[in-house]
């Protein structure tokens, strides 16, 4: 093992040493070996890949090799053995405690439980983060029934398609509104793909930016109502308001719940930055960051429903009055699912 | 600096200990003993995400590639039909290869990656509790942001035009992903939401004790008072050296300012000085264990013996 020569040390006439740190390595050096054969199969295979026997031993062998080094602390002054010991230690700490738990169960009770239960207690949160959008819808609307000119600054080119000043009312009737079905395929593949990927994109900003004390998160948000509330003058310009907010509702109410729970999730991160307590603000941060992080895994999900909704549903139910029950019967599941779900156990 | 100034230099840095200490953390483990976490630095970040970023680019290509031909063979004679399909389902397996990539193999291989693995390091609770599912996907969940948009602003740097908004922006998202430099347990936003860190776990052999060995010079009280525990245990690196020709030189310099320091009376010829050194080691070991048995705790050559610790 050592590249260390020792043969020629052999020599007769010097009294031998005897050091306790050498004996006591002598005794124990089997049971370390041992746990580092068991931890190195299951850092490999997972803990699940050794036998029950190994299994009983495991923690019998983990926590000797504990007692071990800290009687090496105490007694020895070989660093190659106490670094071994050291990093021997930390390897079978995150072995014996590491998680336990099987992947679907926890999918189970994240949908069941620890969602709803992460965005009930963000319910000012989401009240704030709401209101940031609403402002930006009206100020949009302001902006733009003022000045329809504001519609190509406040709404980026890609997502305006040809929608803007010089759309008529019939322009707007034919290619949006109550444009024809583009088929099963495309609707349902490429767009909602491409809706979605935009969608989460955008949240997941919204949602990381709280770190950041949580204004450029409202900003963004503010900046999302924005676009909208000028599309939304546009539409009462051209006597066409209730077609678009019925055309808007299929999937809307479903996606700017979803980007409202990222704003809320980002603001839960922000004011445990801005008011730690009694914390450190790291641990602040660290103590609620998880259920943040639950709310903006709910958020990617609605998006992803508000996805399908779009490219898929909204075309092919033409009649307003359809599309506001589509929008009336998935706000009531939502608001239901988060306000009733995981109140018990 | 000339060559013989750089080896004095080298040797006295060995004796006064310039080794590299990393950062730690101190968990208490349930069995009451405090453990050390070595945090990674930020090169092995670094490499460990530029492997895991290298196994996600041809991932994705396999991916689109067998894609390509798959989708493409089956539905030739509708191409444009086969077309949008085969776009949409790779749009969708970039976006899910690239966001779930980390998470899978962070759950799957409790806080490693392929990436990770290869480096050495891994992702674990700051508090040494149990890594949990949600704090893996909380800490990924911002990945998007602080990674893969830097890169893409930087990316589009090179054929776009340098105005100011664009420096503005460039500067604000790489102020972003460089967190992890600015403080002092290196985390990215993502572990400051998750209350994660990623440590170093370099794999440790135990080798052979080198108080093993018949000692042959027999070393008294009065020698043994020189030195302390630090140059003990730099003494050991030297000795765990391989013998080649600058450790061989090394050693020939160490034991002459040993001779002198502890004032050992013969010389000591060339060929002697590792049985010399070794002997000196197993007996300064035995001494100071034995002073520290006894409560006399000596940190180095200059520390005053502690009797309280």
């Amino acid at each position: 093992m050592t590249a260390l020569d020792t043969t020629h040390l052999t020599g007769a006439g010097a009294k031998p040493l005897v050091l306790k740190s050498n004996q006591f390595r002598k005794a124990r050096e089997e049971t370390w070996r041992e746990l580092e054969a068991l931890v190195a199969r299951a850092e490999k295979r997972g803990v699940l890949s050794l036998g029950p026997e190994e299994l009983e031993r495991l923690p019998v062998l983990y926590r000797s090799t504990m007692s071990s080094l800290s009687v090496a602390r105490g007694i020895a002054l070989d660093r190659n053995l106490l670094n071994y010991l050291e990093a021997l230690t930390v390897r079978a700490y995150l072995v014996v405690y590491g998680p336990r738990v099987r992947q679907l169960n926890g999918v189970a009770r994240f949908l069941t439980a620890d969602l709803p239960q992460a965005v009930r207690q963000a319910r000012w949160h989401i009240l704030v983060a709401f209101l940031a959008m609403f402002g930006g819808i009206v100020a949009g609307f302001l902006l733009a029934h003022a000045n329809e000119d504001w519609i190509g600054a406040l709404v980026p080119g890609d997502l305006a398609g040809d929608r803007g000043p010089d759309s008529t009312a019939d322009d707007l009737r034919k290619d949006e509104i109550y444009a024809p079905w583009p088929g099963l395929v495309a609707s349902f593949a490429l767009m909602a793909n491409f809706l979605f990927s935009h969608n989460t994109l955008v949240g997941l900003m919204i949602f990381s930016l709280g770190v950041a004390a949580g204004v450029p998160g409202l900003l963004l948000l503010f900046y999302q109502g924005l676009g909208l509330g000028a599309f939304i003058a546009l539409h009462y310009h051209r006597g066409l308001l209730v077609d678009f907010l019925g055309w808007l509702s299929v999937h809307g109410v479903t996606e700017l719940s979803a980007i409202t729970l990222f704003g809320a999730a980002g603001l839960v991160l922000a004011e445990k930055v801005l008011f730690p307590n009694r914390m450190t603000r790291l641990e602040s941060l660290a103590s609620q960051g998880k259920v943040a992080a639950q709310i903006a895994i709910g958020a990617m999900m609605m998006l992803f429903v508000a996805g399908i909704l779009e490219g898929g549903f909204r075309q092919l139910v033409q009649p307003t009055a359809w599309r506001f029950a589509i929008g009336g019967v998935t706000a009531m599941l939502w608001l239901g699912y988060y306000t009733l779900a995981g109140r018990r156990g | 600096m000339t060559v013989e100034a750089s080896r004095n230099s080298q040797a006295s840095d060995f004796l006064e200990g310039r080794a590299k200490k990393r950062r730690s953390i101190a968990i208490t483990a349930p069995e009451g003993v405090t453990l050390f976490f070595n945090l990674a630095d930020a090169g092995e970040r670094a490499t460990a995400f530029a492997i895991d970023f290298a196994v996600w680019i041809i991932a994705t290509i396999l991916f689109y590639l067998v894609l390509f031909f798959v989708v493409f063979g089956a539905l030739k004679l509708k191409s444009q039909i086969g077309l949008t399909i085969a776009l949409s389902i790779m749009l969708f397996l970039g976006f899910a290869i690239r966001n779930f990539y980390f998470i899978h193999f962070e759950l799957a291989w409790q806080g490693s990656t392929p990436g990770k693995r290869a480096v050495g390091i891994r992702v674990v609770d700051r508090k040494g509790g149990a890594l949990t599912p949600m704090a893996i996907v909380a800490r990924n969940l911002t990945r998007e942001v602080e990674i893969f948009i830097p890169l893409g602003v930087l990316m589009s740097l090179g054929h776009g035009n340098g105005t100011v908004e664009n420096l503005a922006l460039t500067a604000w998202v790489l102020l972003f992903s460089a967190l992890p430099l600015f403080n002092r347990l290196r985390m990215r936003g993502g572990d400051l939401i998750a209350g994660t860190v990623v440590i170093a776990l370099p794999r440790k052999l135990l080798l052979a004790d080198l108080a093993d060995a018949q000692a042959q010079n027999t070393f008294s009280e009065k020698h043994l008072r020189a030195y302390g525990t630090f140059e003990l245990q730099i003494l050991e690196e030297l000795l765990r050296r391989p013998n080649a020709p600058d450790a061989v030189e090394l050693r020939r310099e160490v034991t002459d300012k040993i001779v002198k320091k502890i004032g050992w009376p013969s010389p000591v010829a060339d060929a002697d000085t590792l049985r010399f050194l070794t002997d000196f080691y197993a007996a300064q070991r035995a001494h100071l264990e034995r002073e520290q048995l006894y409560g006399k705790f000596r940190a180095d050559k200059n520390a005053a013996v502690t009797t309280a610790r």
